[in-house]
């Protein structure tokens, strides 16, 4: 028998220390003849052949996500939005004083015969580009990245990717699982922070949160890029993972607390029950549509009487001549960044891109992501999070941004890019 | 399984993993010969990764195919083509059903006749891999037999 004076708490090695000496003690290891689901499941987290495999998986997760997205959004609802919806409200609400036409429908230069562009997203009112943005381009991503999302974990690869992405994710202080909150947060932030109570300790999950606030575009967000700026996307993704670990790595360094091992339970290979996926999917489109939907009318709402009163104006000339100092975006492009402090997905669509080159449109993405996240999940953080912790992932934040905002600007500056 | 199996499944192996090479370089070339098509889009470098790595993960199971542990290269490999595959195939239904107009009045739904050339070729080169990919379930369903 073992015998354990508990004097003291064991640190996470001598946990596993004795978690050795029980298994050699207790443990038989038989003859064991592995099946062809056996061998499936150890081949994809091996890394030589997983990372190949793991990256087959991301492709198709990303393709279906675009193609999904895409065949209801530009196959249909641009149409119903573009051709129908919004010239019939515009006529319709006509009488309406400038001030509520605004807020309700848009700028009424938008609807002028010799206006160049999309009235989906220049309108800019609740009932226009508010619905367009959550009905029409948001929720088909969102539906498109929670059914992949629930395949993967139903036939179990999930676990397994985590398993992959362990090494990487320890040397930034978080472990395998901490791919599932990041994952997630790819369709909604909000589910995200809260499937970081997966994670051990406190120091794990601020950090968690803090990386998933400012480095993981939602749904929305990519919904938006997908449909505006598709040949940029994959530079956008790279340069966010980049920060991710590079930050994460930063604040593993100077956060205090413990990053412990974990013993991770791999389940079988399965195939899916329909239903389930199904289920799940439903349950979080819902929680989407209950949760994000009224934080975008809203945001539409704030930005329209920011518009209506002369406010964004004002604010915009006022951060002009910083923001292009320090970040390098134009003049033009200053009001969509001011937008993006209540709603990223409408800063994005805002954005005057054909008035901008590539790496203009690149690094504004890039800001809008790192920026303050959205409303609904600065509510979770305020939920999950202590005071101590909210106030230094907003630290964080700011550092952040002028950090990794500054250095791309150089980037751009050197390579003469703009 | 027998030993003609086994020499056919390293025959296989080193055929998928000869062409799988093959259309992976395509694909970074990316071009279009006949009814082959390796043109741009935002995944294209990530096809041609995921082609070349099947390619060689199927080259490393051609020896002693016989073993569980060297099946299941082939069989990831495989799913690895079904799935850049699959999102060919994805692609193609989502083009084929809207009509693609944008002006009122017009039909919301492809002609039959547009419907039908979304499928016509030139293909994706994983298409041209998916059906000989998919002899991979012999071989699963002999050794299944065999055990």
């Amino acid at each position: 028998m073992w015998e354990v004076k508990v004097e003291r708490a064991l640190t996470a090695d001598e946990r596993w220390d004795l978690v050795d000496k029980i298994t050699k003690e207790v443990v038989k290891v038989g003859a064991y003849k592995p099946g062809l689901r056996d061998a499936l499941a150890s081949l994809t987290v091996n890394p030589w052949t997983g990372i190949p495999f793991a990256i087959a998986v991301l492709y198709g997760f990303w393709t279906f996500f675009g193609e999904f997205a895409g065949l209801f959004t530009d196959g249909f609802f641009v149409r119903i939005f573009g051709t129908h919806w919004i010239p019939w409200l515009s006529g319709a609400l006509e009488g309406l004083p400038d001030w509520l036409f605004t807020i309700l429908v848009g700028d009424r230069a938008v609807f002028a015969e010799d206006f160049v562009g999309d009235p989906c997203f220049a309108a800019g009112g609740v009932l226009t580009t508010g619905l367009f943005m959550p009905f029409a381009v948001v929720l088909w991503a969102v539906i498109a990245l929670f059914l992949v999302l629930a395949i993967l974990e139903d036939t179990g690869y999930l676990p397994r990717l985590a398993v992959l992405v362990d090494t990487v994710l320890h040397k930034i202080g978080l472990h395998g699982f901490a791919i599932v909150p990041t994952l997630v947060s790819l369709g909604c932030n909000v589910p995200g922070v809260t499937a970081t109570r997966l994670l051990e300790t406190r120091k794990q999950r601020f950090m968690m949160i803090a990386l998933l606030g400012v480095f993981v575009p939602c749904g929305a967000q990519i919904g938006m890029m997908e449909e505006l700026i598709p040949g940029l996307i994959g530079w956008v993704f790279l340069t966010l993972a980049i920060g991710y670990l590079g930050f994460g790595w930063v604040l593993n360094k100077i956060w205090p607390g413990e990053s412990p091992e974990i013993l991770m339970d791999v389940p079988p290979y399965r195939a899916p029950q329909w239903s389930n996926i199904l289920r799940k999917t439903w349950s979080r489109t819902r929680h989407f549509l209950m949760v994000a939907v009224p934080f975008v009318l809203l945001g539409c709402a704030i930005v329209m009487v920011l518009y209506a009163t002369g406010a964004m104006d004002t604010i915009a000339s006022g951060l002009e001549g910083f923001l292009a100092a320090v970040f390098g975006v134009p003049a033009d492009a200053t009001a969509s960044l001011v937008v993006g402090f209540l709603r990223k997905d409408l800063a994005i669509g805002l954005l005057p891109i054909d008035a901008m080159t590539n790496y203009q449109v690149f690094i504004s993405v890039i800001l809008l992501t790192i920026y303050f996240p959205c409303l609904a999940t600065f509510a979770m953080l305020l939920r999950e999070l202590n005071w101590k912790e909210i106030l230094a992932t907003l630290g964080f934040l700011i550092v952040t941004i002028f950090v990794f905002g500054g250095i791309l600007h150089l980037i751009g500056l050197a390579g003469g890019w703009y | 399984m027998d030993n003609n199996v086994t020499k056919f499944g390293s025959m296989f192996a080193a055929i998928m993993g000869i062409a799988a090479l093959g259309f992976g370089i395509m694909e970074f070339v990316g071009e279009e010969w006949g009814p082959l098509t390796a043109e741009g889009g935002t995944f294209t470098a990530w096809r041609a990764i995921i082609l070349l790595c099947a390619g060689v993960i199927y080259l490393s199971s051609v020896t002693n195919f016989i073993d569980v542990r060297q099946i299941v290269k082939a069989v990831a490999a495989s799913i690895m083509i079904w799935i850049v595959a699959a999102m060919d195939i994805w692609a193609m239904i989502a083009a084929s059903i809207p009509s693609g107009a944008e002006e009122a009045g017009e039909p919301w739904f492809a002609s039959g006749a547009d419907f039908l050339a979304a499928y016509g070729p030139p293909y994706m080169p994983a298409m041209y891999l998916l059906v000989p990919s998919l002899v991979i379930i012999y071989f699963i369903t002999r050794r299944r037999i065999a055990s």
